[in-house]
């Protein structure tokens, strides 16, 4: 297995910093398949034994490395999957932000390691420096690839356009201060509502005229009492109760620079939030629903 | 406000929750306060045992529109920490208009926030209300004030900073002799003292008959700081039983003020 | 002991005081003739720092104001703590501190420290004193075949790319290169734990000149808060150092009216990944050893308490305490730096032992003898030793090849 790439530009890097940062704040463990035409990086929930990846992110190299070279496991299997501790990756890419090029490559050192040899100017004088980090990993046996494979869900009820995630992220941060579990409602007619529900308070945040993108049919709530608005039609509703930490982890993806966040809800079920960035990243986290 | 609310028995609006939301946090130190919605203004309650009691204090003329029904107290026991993290559900970036209602004895207080920059969001929440249980009256008509100082309130908030934490007793001592004004703390082997004569610029009034010694814990004149911080001027008070006033006086850019108010009971000498 | 410390210098003041904190719980103050001396020690005595303020960093200085002997200054010590609430921001002490009075208060047993503060504000600390004795650690400044002079800049740039949960760096300097790399202790962690390594190049550096290429391994919490004592004042830094096991000394000065030293030990890190147990503890015996022998010349006192003292590991440093008789040091060592006798106004008890001693002190001590070994430890009562004496005279001989 050999894996090198190389990047230049300060705007990938900056990417790539960030894109780790958000993982790392999901989760310690994660994994990076190396795959011919992309990078992902999948996380898995922590908590629970073998179980679908709540994360998975799409890179694909070509913007991001100047060059990419990579020879898979054998010629039937011809990825690479790595395990390694996210906040390593994110604290040593923090030497990025001033940096001249990063390499990256698969080492064997006292153990298997993903070395990053960072050039870094220095700020003293016209010299560069050379800054290396080599981050121990381990390589995830062939018999265990199924457990990382793309989620499959099934059609979305209503899948929506999210409001800027900063503004997002102030007021889940709020909310997560009074309650533990949020509910997250969408409705076809492109209106969105977070809220709480305490001994001591209803808190509502209500958004409209927001993009809606599907719409998967009427939806049922003939086994439920959901609240209802004054003149809203609960057949295009749907809502779903999330833990209020876990979407904040994910908003914190707002320092990465993207086009569009998608929220996609499957009722009572699951939500999706799906984040694209101009260079085709794709950020998917899945959030399960809570049910009581 | 319309035909609908105006039986309620409080209502009031305001182009900015900001200021009202720090002033909260800054009397923020026990989970409940007593709301009171009194002609003049808005007031909130905390205290802490019998030993401390702050008030944040909202003038009616901050308010847009302030309506009290006059029949009726208007005075109930709320979760302080909710109401301000509701008063900053859009953040400390944004200026958000803030509207509030409360219907009726029992009702919950109704909050409504619009952010002034985007206009597809609103946020509406209802926040449960307690019957009061009275509210302690601390002052002692008949104990005389024995002396009165008035400071900034950003150089006395750089002395109390300056304090060591760990010490459990401050130590007040005023004088019409110099040195005026000391403060004294008491460390595990260890004195500091920090002497301010009325002469210094940060002092703006000083008015001491004859001298005197006060004790208190430093933890709760510490209790002031959050108030300090986002105030222009803080007024002492010392009356004869050593009960100790501090007024702090906050002043919005449009000239509107806030007031704050500590009650601090002193430590008995054994 | 009195002196008035000028506004402007209260704040290099309140920086040494914040950078001690880092080192050592406890703060010694001596005051001599020419300057006033602040040490410290940490508990694992493997760091020891020591800043001089000279005379002429006083607007007034007088070393033994109400001292009752003529010619004695203060030697006292009181904790980090108190000295630390005396100087709490120092950043905000430049603006308002106008003039610092430290003062000796005998009868109290206080040390006062009086700020004089703009707008006629006063803040007066009365420290206790905790004891009345000096510390001074001995180590080698200057013979040393490693000399670098560094822009503070420079080196806290490099430490940036390490973790804050690194706690040991192992610098390897050559003529072509220097490397610093951080060093965990061998165990299972050291597995999952990042490697980053920095290769500065020379010619980055204000001066280089390595005469042995050496390899040696202190820790990181001293070395960050000295880089951040350099970065406040803005002042370069200079490393001295020899071979692993010696300690290294970094050096901080303004070239007029202070100069600070802080000496690291230092050890030898393991190359191999999977160092067994056995190896650490051979390195450290090594490292007793040499120190005794740095020792051996200088012992005088025999605590029997001492005994205690040598179950614990890695001293590096002869640590000696002066207590308040012992005459002006001129009186008490000759040219080659051995002791030349004690006081004898020492009431000490064990004044016969010390005399026994100094004859032992010229035989090149082996470390073997149990009683010898007791001699050398951290308390010795010595006369005040001043390291300068001894510039250029190696302290001791090379034990043994390591």
């Amino acid at each position: 297995m050999k894996f090198r790439a190389v990047m230049i530009d300060a705007g990938p890097m900056r990417e790539f910093t960030n894109i780790v940062t958000t993982i790392s704040k999901l989760s310690k463990e994660c994994v990076l398949r190396i795959a011919s035409d992309q990078l992902y990086f999948i996380v898995s929930d922590e908590n629970s034994g073998p179980a679908p990846p709540i994360l998975w992110c799409e890179i694909p190299h070509s913007i991001f490395f100047s060059e990419y070279q990579m020879v898979g496991l054998d010629e039937q299997h011809k990825d690479i999957y790595l395990g390694f501790n996210s906040g390593n990756l994110a604290r040593s890419l923090i030497t990025l932000k001033s940096a001249k090029t990063l390499k990256m490559k698969l080492t064997k050192k006292q153990g298997p390691c993903l070395t990053l040899d960072i050039e870094v100017p220095s700020a003293c004088s016209q010299q560069t420096r050379q800054v290396t980090h080599d981050i121990p990993i381990v390589v995830i046996p062939r018999k265990m690839w199924s457990d990382f494979q793309e989620p499959r869900t099934p059609q979305p009820d209503v899948s929506i356009e999210l409001p800027t995630l900063k503004q997002l992220r102030t007021t889940i941060d709020r909310m997560k201060t009074m309650a533990a579990e949020v509910v997250i409602r969408a409705s076809a007619e492109g209106r969105l509502t977070l809220q709480i529900k305490t001994d001591m308070a209803k808190v509502s945040t209500r958004f409209k005229d927001l993009r809606v993108e599907t719409y998967g049919g009427p939806i049922d709530h003939s086994d439920s009492e959901s609240e209802t608005q004054i003149n809203e039609d609960m057949s295009k509703v749907c809502h779903c109760r999330v833990d209020a930490k876990k979407l904040s982890m994910f908003l914190s993806a707002d320092s990465i620079s993207h086009n569009r966040t998608v929220c996609s809800i499957i009722h009572k079920k699951l939500v999706i939030l799906c984040l694209q960035t101009e260079e085709n990243v794709k950020l998917q986290c899945f959030i399960t629903g809570i049910v009581y | 406000m319309d035909e609908e609310t105006s039986q309620y028995y409080f209502t009031a609006s305001m182009d900015s929750g900001k200021t009202l939301c720090s002033l909260l946090k800054a009397i923020q130190f026990q989970e409940s306060a007593v709301f009171c919605a009194l002609p003049e203004g808005l007031k909130f309650t905390v205290e802490e045992g019998k030993c401390v009691q702050a008030s944040a204090y909202v003038p009616a003329d901050n308010f847009t529109e302030y309506h009290v029904r006059d029949d009726v107290d208007v005075m109930f026991k709320i979760s302080v920490a909710v109401l301000a993290e509701c008063l900053n559900i859009f953040g400390s970036g944004e200026e958000s208009s803030l509207k509030m209602y409360y219907r009726c004895e029992g009702s919950p207080l109704l909050l409504v926030l619009q952010p002034q920059s985007v206009y597809n969001v609103m946020t509406d929440c209802e926040i449960f209300t307690q019957t009061a249980d009275s509210v302690l009256e601390l002052r002692d008509e008949d104990c005389p004030e024995v002396a009165k100082l008035v400071l900034k309130a950003p150089a006395f908030l750089g002395l109390l900073s300056d304090l060591e934490r760990s010490c459990d007793i401050i130590e007040i001592n005023l004088s019409p002799e110099h040195p005026h004004v000391s403060i004294v703390t008491y460390g595990m082997q260890d004195r500091s003292c920090i002497e301010v004569p009325k002469s210094s610029d940060m002092v703006q009034s000083f008015s001491c008959e004859e001298p005197v010694t006060l004790k208190y814990q430093l933890h709760h004149v510490r209790l002031i700081m959050k108030a300090l911080a986002i105030s222009t001027k803080v007024v002492l008070r010392c009356s004869s039983n050593g009960l100790l006033l501090l007024q702090l006086k906050l002043e919005k850019e449009d000239q509107r003020q806030m007031f704050s108010e500590f009650y601090i009971v002193p430590l008995l000498d054994d | 002991m009195k002196c008035y410390v000028p506004g402007s210098n209260v704040k290099v003041l309140g920086r040494t005081v914040h950078a001690l904190a880092r080192f050592g719980d406890e703060l010694y103050l001596e005051s001599l003739p020419e300057c006033m001396l602040l040490r410290t020690l940490n508990a694992a005595e493997s760091a020891y720092a020591m800043v001089k303020f000279n005379k002429n960093f006083f607007s007034y200085f007088n070393y033994n104001y109400y001292s009752t002997e003529d010619n004695e200054g203060l030697k006292c010590k009181i904790s980090m703590k108190s000295a630390l609430n005396t100087f709490k921001s120092p950043t905000h002490m430049d603006k308002q501190v106008e003039n610092l009075e430290i003062k000796l208060d005998p009868e109290a047993c206080k040390l006062i420290f009086q700020l004089k503060c703009k707008h006629g504000i006063v803040k007066t600390h009365y420290v206790s004193i905790l004891d009345c004795k000096a510390m001074q650690a001995v180590y080698t400044k200057d013979s040393v075949p490693n000399r670098i002079t560094s822009s503070q800049r420079l080196l806290s740039e490099a430490l940036t790319n390490f973790q804050s949960s690194d706690d040991q760096v192992t610098l390897e300097a050559s003529t072509q290169s220097f490397i610093l790399r951080n060093y965990t202790e061998c165990s299972a962690d050291s597995l999952k734990v990042i490697r980053t390594q920095i290769n500065l190049k020379p010619l980055e550096f204000t001066s280089y000149t390595i005469g042995t290429e050496t390899t040696i391994t202190f820790t990181l919490k001293e070395f960050r808060a000295l880089l951040s004592f350099a970065e406040a004042l803005s002042l370069p830094i200079q490393l001295h150092f020899e071979t692993t096991g010696r300690p290294a000394v970094f050096i901080v000065h303004n070239g007029s009216t202070f100069e600070a030293h802080f000496v690291l030990a230092t050890s030898k890190a393991d190359n191999a990944t999977q160092a067994t147990a056995t190896q650490n503890t051979t390195i450290d015996r090594k490292r007793k050893e040499s120190s005794f022998q740095d020792s051996a010349r200088k012992k005088v006192h025999i605590d029997n308490d001492i005994s205690k003292c040598l179950d614990e590991d890695s001293h590096l440093f002869n640590f000696i305490d002066i207590p308040d008789e012992i005459p002006p040091p001129s009186a008490l060592f000759n040219g080659d730096g051995a002791i030349n006798g004690v006081n004898e106004e020492t009431n000490n008890v064990n004044s016969s032992k010390i005399n026994n001693d100094i004859d032992s002190d010229h035989i090149p001590a082996s470390p073997t003898a149990k009683a010898m070994i007791k001699s050398v430890f951290r308390r010795c009562f010595e006369s005040t030793f001043d390291p300068r004496a001894i510039r250029g005279v190696i302290l001791a001989e090379d034990s043994d090849s390591e």
